[in-house]
């Protein structure tokens, strides 16, 4: 086989933009840490951003099809590794989140994310029929649902949240009965009032509704989406300017850098700079759509499909909590929020859209 | 493995059915980014103005800066009332690390309670609260542990505290201040605004642990304006310790004193017994009694001492003069179907000042008969009586003087000699002044000067006095007042080297209750010294005494007026040595008859005294009896010597510069001398 595979071939308008996307992120952790104690985020980033790009590259290099083929083995490994951060995890706010790393708190969390993707794609792909049956609904369903208890556990409500549009994305483009929707529908509205009084924790159950009202606890669960809500509102057209977002700069808005980056972003470059970054991840996903239409095989659609339905979730899901539309679970904006395991599991997946596209050049 | 990917289906691409569920899913997901939008619409331009202002709200915080209160001082400088900077603690809830400690921490070293202050810091902090006072006006000691600590998160703020450094001195007319440092008594309440000055303000960016991190906007305070005040602290101590003594000898209720300058009225010293510490709150209703300004605040019956304004209006505006033979009988007198008692006894037929010397009543009557109802009013509205004279201070009383219309037909008879009238202290001074400064009514006053910090200070005007007396009436009055000093009721008034003329008076006091006069006296003197040029008019009221104003006041008067004039520096006018003969009981007898009504036998019950021989008359003092004040003689030619003594019979004080001859002198000889002036005569 020809395994020729050019740099030219490479999604270069898909990389523009993701780096584009990244430097507006880290020119917004630079302005919203500056004088805190975070105040070396930004070039922390850049090499994130960097190494991340070489992720990209390496994996963009490898036949998606060879990780395809041992994405049982890689689902295994991450099951293992997340009960071991249960057990063993460095915590933080009562939580336990990642593996201790020499200078690098590993969280295995985001990078399960790719391995669902792989998973889920694997597992549509070696379907014999048209449709997905009610059997192996069942059993994909069960495959996703280990992994994403285990990380409720931690507690990490919304990253386990994440795992379930990869699932969504992939049944819906398998197909699916309309009868298996309206059943998935019933399950879910009895399982959703169980969920909410055995499974959540009082302070999650605050977060999921306080968005609706946040007056009720302006000191307390309501504080963060008021204070968000302010600083984008404050922002108005033009915004505030870099450093000269008030909200941001004195500390009003809760960690600018993480999950509220877009409220500091908005507030300092208001709804032109908005309309912007909301532009460029329209583009993202459209780009990584292509990559899907234009996949080789079935399988490598999957996978850009799971990576598209992924980065949209969190988009929507940060935004809506930015914007006061969605509850406050602490889902990162893709390449823009601060953090290393986010950054790297997100160019991991682009790695992998960029492997599906580099295939088709090939045979 | 390897060869997964080389199966049949999976390089199929399923082209029908997945672009359909894709455009739905697609166009799910655009809706949802349509909705986000619209939401970013709503916030950053419909309603940008009401998140700036939230954020505004919440991010600027005005802070107050409090203006320094202004000092009050007597009139060479002395303070009477300033404030001083202390400290206050606060904490930052916010910023407090371990409220549980820090409130421990705080409890031992300035002596709050724990539990307390636990629950306030953690209140705050539930609030969001990013202010809390810990403890205010703490003491140096307080403070120097608490900073040794160094506490990060422990604030000091400056406040200021009132201190009356010559507490109690003059603290009726100083007043105090409540803890907002607002006055609530005396001249820090009238003068409250002034005093004050205005408050400034900071705006501040605050961050969200409510540190200051910018200014935006300062307005500066401005410092309240000192005042100086007409008070000497050195007559007002002689002044209080004076009336202390003696309203605890007499067994006062109250009392007051006013030492005032009867040119230009200003008040020397002022005093109400019994006194209070500014410098403690009150605690028993005693000590909100003691806050009462007795001089200008309780008006009394003035009783005898009011003749003089009877005698004036007589000599003003009708043909008395003080020789006019006045027929006092033998002791009662009819008017109207009711009698009127002399205090003691019948004087039979006595001149115009002989009435006055010895508070004749019936005489009284009978020449305010003379000035007649209207004129008499006229006159005592002329001296000020019946209308507040003005003074700086909270709760003055007017007084009362009743309108013709009301007056019965004995009115005049009980006006004459002072009943159905009552004064103020300070109306008395007032009065007197009239007489002693040759006929011009002026105003009292107690403000000096206002000096607002960084200026020079402002004299406070002067309002022009108004002619009510002509000059010669007061010229008489005061040799008939000198008089009552000098072989009447106010022989205890008498001052070694010194002329002096006043007036006694013990007015009894009116019962409410029992409705009818107790034999308790509102026992005056007021009056002036030295007669010939008076530099001083002091008036003395001890309220509630068993003894007669001769007895009781006029002795604080002799006291004060002693050292007043020493301290002011006016020569003796009388050798030293013309020690004044003690005064007898007797003599002291003027009390006005307040009930026209009252059976003659209940006179029996004032104390009875012995009758003695009146005494007899001291030439030194009417030697010097002179029109107006003293005619300054020429000294030139003469020796040092002939000078001293030419000077020293003249009752002119000299100051001897050089030796030899006198060749020179200031002011020149003819001109008149005022009070306290000296000659300066200059020897070759």
């Amino acid at each position: 086989m020809s395994t020729y595979r050019s740099v030219r071939d490479l999604d270069w308008t898909l990389l523009i933009i993701t780096l584009l996307i990244c430097g507006l992120g880290i020119l917004q952790i630079y302005s919203a840490t500056r004088d805190t104690r975070w105040e070396d985020a930004w070039w922390k980033q850049i090499i994130w951003v960097a190494g991340g790009l070489v992720v990209m590259w390496i994996v963009s290099q490898i036949d998606y099809h060879s990780l395809l083929s041992n994405a049982f083995l890689f689902y295994f490994l991450s099951v293992i590794a997340l009960a071991l951060v249960l057990m063993v995890g460095g915590s933080a706010f009562g939580a336990r989140r990642w593996i201790e790393l020499p200078g690098f708190k590993l969280q295995i969390s985001e990078f399960v994310k790719t391995v669902i993707i792989l998973l889920v794609a694997r597992y549509l792909t070696e379907l014999k029929s048209d449709r997905v049956e009610g059997r192996d609904l069942l059993k994909l369903g069960g495959l996703v649902a280990v992994p994403t208890v285990l990380v409720m556990k931690q507690p990490d409500l919304g990253t386990a949240l994440t795992y379930l549009p990869i699932l969504g994305i992939g049944v819906l483009l398998a197909g699916l009965r309309w009868q298996y929707w309206v059943a998935i529908a019933i399950i879910l509205v009895l399982v959703v009032p169980l969920g909410w009084h055995f499974v959540l924790k009082d302070y999650q159950k605050a977060r999921l509704v306080t968005f609706l009202d946040p007056g009720q606890d302006p000191r307390g669960s309501g504080y963060q989406v008021i204070q968000s809500k302010i600083a984008v509102g404050a922002g108005g057209m033009w915004g505030r300017g870099v450093t000269k977002g008030t909200q941001t700069q004195l500390r009003f808005l809760p960690v600018p850098h993480t999950d509220f980056i877009f409220s500091a972003f908005a507030e300092e470059h208001g709804f032109v700079g908005v309309v912007v970054i909301l532009g460029l991840y329209f583009l993202l996903l459209m780009q990584i759509v292509q990559n899907a239409q234009m996949a080789p095989d079935r399988s490598g659609m999957y996978v850009c499909m799971g990576v598209a339905a992924l980065l949209l979730f969190h988009i929507l899901v940060n935004i809506g909590m930015v914007v006061g539309r969605m509850p406050v679970t602490g889902i990162p904006l893709p390449l823009m929020t601060y953090g290393g395991s986010n950054a790297l599991s997100f160019f991991l997946m682009l790695g992998l859209v960029n492997s599906v596209r580099l295939w088709r050049f090939v045979s | 493995m390897r060869g997964w990917r080389r199966d049949g289906f999976a390089g199929e691409v399923h082209a029908g059915t997945p672009s359909n569920r894709l455009l739905l899913l697609a166009l799910l997901g655009l809706l949802w980014a349509v909705l986000i939008l619209c939401r970013l619409v709503y916030l950053q331009i419909v309603s940008h103005e009401t998140y700036s202002r939230l954020a505004d709200r919440q991010q600027q915080r005005t802070f107050r800066i409090e203006a320094s209160r202004g000092a009050i001082l007597d009139r060479s400088g002395h303070p009477l009332a300033l404030s001083v900077p202390v400290n206050s603690v606060c904490v930052n809830p916010l910023r407090v690390p371990d409220p549980v400690l820090a409130s421990d921490i705080l409890a031992r070293v300035l002596g709050v309670d724990r539990q307390e202050l636990l629950e306030k810091i953690e209140r705050a902090k539930a609030r969001g609260s990013g202010f809390l006072w810990v403890k205010r006006k703490i003491t140096p000691e307080e403070s120097d542990r608490l900073r040794s600590l160094k506490l990060e998160w422990v604030e000091f703020r400056k406040e200021s505290q009132r201190h009356y450094p010559s507490a109690p001195l003059a603290s009726h007319v100083v007043g105090t201040v409540d803890f907002q440092e607002r006055g609530n008594l005396g001249l820090e309440q009238s003068m409250d605004e002034v005093l004050a000055g205005r408050a400034g303000s900071v705006k501040m960016v605050t961050d969200v642990l409510q540190r200051g991190v910018e200014h935006m906007a300062t307005d500066a305070a401005e410092p309240g304006v000192n005042i100086t005040l007409t008070i000497d602290e050195r007559i007002q101590y002689v002044v209080e310790r004076e009336l202390a003594a003696a309203c605890e000898r007499h067994r006062a209720a109250s009392g007051s004193v006013v030492v005032m300058n009867p040119y230009e009225g200003d008040i020397l010293a002022m005093a109400s017994w019994p006194p209070f510490d500014p410098n403690e709150p009150p605690r028993t209703p005693k000590d909100y009694q003691a806050r009462f300004s007795h001089p200008v605040s309780i008006p009394f019956e003035p009783g005898s001492v009011f003749k003089i304004i009877t005698l004036a209006a007589a000599l003003d505006s009708t043909n008395l003069r003080p020789d006019t033979l006045i027929d006092c009988g033998n002791g009662t007198f009819r008017m109207y179907g009711r009698v009127i008692h002399e205090a003691s006894r019948g004087y039979g037929t006595i001149t115009a000042a002989e009435v006055l010397a010895k508070s004749s009543n019936i005489g009284a009557i009978q020449i305010g008969l003379k000035v007649g109802e209207k004129r008499l009013l006229e006159y005592i509205r002329r001296f000020g009586f019946g209308k507040r004279t003005g003074l700086p201070l909270p709760a003055e009383s007017p007084g009362t003087v009743r309108d013709l219309k009301y007056w019965g037909k004995t009115s005049i008879g009980s006006i004459a000699m002072g009943h159905e009238i009552s004064t103020t202290a300070v109306q008395l001074a007032q009065a007197c002044s009239v007489i002693a400064n040759g006929g011009v009514l002026v105003k009292p006053r107690l403000i000096l000067a206002r000096q607002k910090p960084g200026e020079k200070p402002v004299a406070e005007p002067v309002e022009p006095p108004r002619r009510i007396l002509k000059p010669e009436t007061a010229i008489t009055m005061r040799r008939m007042m000198e008089g009552v000093v000098l072989n009447g009721t106010g022989k205890a008034a008498r001052l070694p080297g010194y002329t002096s003329g006043g007036k006694t008076g013990s007015a009894q006091i009116f019962d409410r209750t029992a409705k009818r006069y107790t034999h308790l006296y509102n026992g005056s003197f007021v009056g002036f010294a030295p007669v010939t040029n008076p530099a001083v008019v002091i008036s003395v009221t001890l309220n509630g005494t068993r003894l007669y104003g001769g007895v009781v006041a006029a002795p604080v008067f002799k006291a004060i007026a002693m050292e007043t004039l020493r301290l002011l520096g006016v020569p003796y006018d009388v050798p030293e040595t013309a020690a004044p003969e003690p005064a007898t009981e007797e003599e002291t007898i003027d009390v006005a008859i307040a009930s026209l009504s009252r059976p003659p036998d209940d006179i029996s019950a004032a104390p009875a005294m012995p009758a003695p021989e009146p005494a007899p008359e001291t030439p030194q003092a009417t030697t010097f009896m002179l029109a107006a004040g003293p005619v300054v003689p020429s000294f030139e030619g003469k020796t040092v010597r002939a000078v001293l003594e030419e000077s020293f019979a003249a009752g002119v004080p000299v100051e001897v510069i050089g030796s030899g001859v006198a060749r020179a002198q200031l002011p020149a000889a003819g001109s008149p001398l005022g009070p306290g002036e000296r000659v300066r005569v200059y020897f070759k």
